[in-house]
């Protein structure tokens, strides 16, 4: 059961609008390592998880990454909250206007839809593990990218923040992997 | 809310810095600290680009006020994963719920004087129905 609570996990206040940004930011909302695919991924794994911490770990970790495909929402809602036919044509995303107008939808900076494709289970525990710690770091990489393309500080704060969330989760995933070998579970 | 003056002060406007314990006998940031930085954990920490992390920037009250539980809530947010793999870390556990008692009262605080933010405040009683009352979080207006 999941209850909602009206508040981001970090607060995200931009000033302003940065079209270009929310159509890269999208790589973050609708792509194959995005927030999105994260907490999919984990929610399904779960199931598989062999024992209380891995099945608790799992749950934990995708409830956050919920949380951090609502702080990316808020910032394309921002970055792009009054922006012209004329503007969103220009920073590429007129094909995003004709099918969505100024809605969220979840596809990656090119348009291509999200897809269940992105949520890998393969029901081996130690297989789904490794494949989230690659998915930790793919989605930091992605984030540092991000980084790389503002210096927008309203913009960089939140972009930090859920980097270094990628880094710690990585770092779970890890003990967990490593736990289960150990104890040969 | 019998404590709410100890945590918030109406005569300057200036809300008091939570009074955070540490109880962990680990390397640990206190809640604020480990909030901007998206980690508490200074052995896991690591930087990209900025140099130092940025401090948040509270615009009046209402904001302050959720500042506070921003970070008190992002404590127990990482303590939890934490906890899932040291299941038996007794002062992790204590501290965890150290940091629930604080952030329950400054729900409480914020709730009464801003509105819910949860669909367990007791403010949601009254004549009207005040969760669905602005600003909701992607709007920025506080
Ligand atoms: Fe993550």
């Amino acid at each position: 059961m999941w209850k909602y609570e009206k508040k981001l996990e970090y607060p995200v206040n931009i000033r302003k609008k940065d079209l270009k940004m929310a159509k890269y930011l999208m790589a973050q909302y609708g792509g194959p390592d995005s927030e999105l695919a994260a907490s999919l991924r984990y929610l399904n794994q779960r199931y598989s998880m062999p024992d209380d911490r891995g099945k608790a770990l799992l749950t934990d970790i995708a409830n956050e990454e919920l949380a951090h495909i609502e702080i990316i929402a808020a910032m394309i809602s921002q970055l792009t909250k009054g922006a012209s036919i004329d503007e969103l044509e220009k920073a590429g995303l007129g094909g995003h206007y004709s099918m969505h107008d100024h809605g969220l939808f979840p596809a990656n900076p090119n348009g291509v839809p999200f897809t269940s494709s992105y949520i890998e289970t393969s029901g081996d525990y130690i297989a789904d593990i490794e494949s989230d710690m690659a998915a930790e770091q793919r989605a930091r990489a992605t984030y540092e990218h991000l980084m790389d393309m503002t210096d927008d500080i309203d913009i960089l704060a939140p972009l930090s923040f859920l980097r270094q969330r990628e880094v710690v989760h990585y770092q779970r995933f890890k003990e967990l992997r490593n736990y289960y070998l150990e104890k040969k579970i | 809310m019998n404590n709410y003056r100890d945590y918030y002060n109406y005569a300057n406007n200036n809300y008091n810095q939570p009074n955070y314990k540490n109880t962990l006998n680990a390397n640990i940031y206190d809640p604020y600290q480990g909030f901007i930085r998206g980690n508490m954990f200074p052995d896991l920490y690591n930087t990209y680009k900025l140099n130092k992390p940025v401090e948040i920037m509270p615009k009046n009250e209402q904001a302050e006020l959720l500042t506070y539980i921003d970070a008190l809530c992002f404590a127990l947010i990482d303590l939890n994963l934490f906890l899932d793999l040291n299941p038996n870390d007794e002062n992790a556990i204590r501290l965890y719920n150290e940091y629930r008692k604080e952030k329950d009262m400054y729900m409480r605080a914020y709730q009464d004087k801003f509105g819910p933010i949860s669909l367990d405040s007791a403010n949601l009683d009254g004549s009207t129905w005040k969760w669905i009352k602005s600003p909701w979080p992607w709007e920025c207006e506080y």
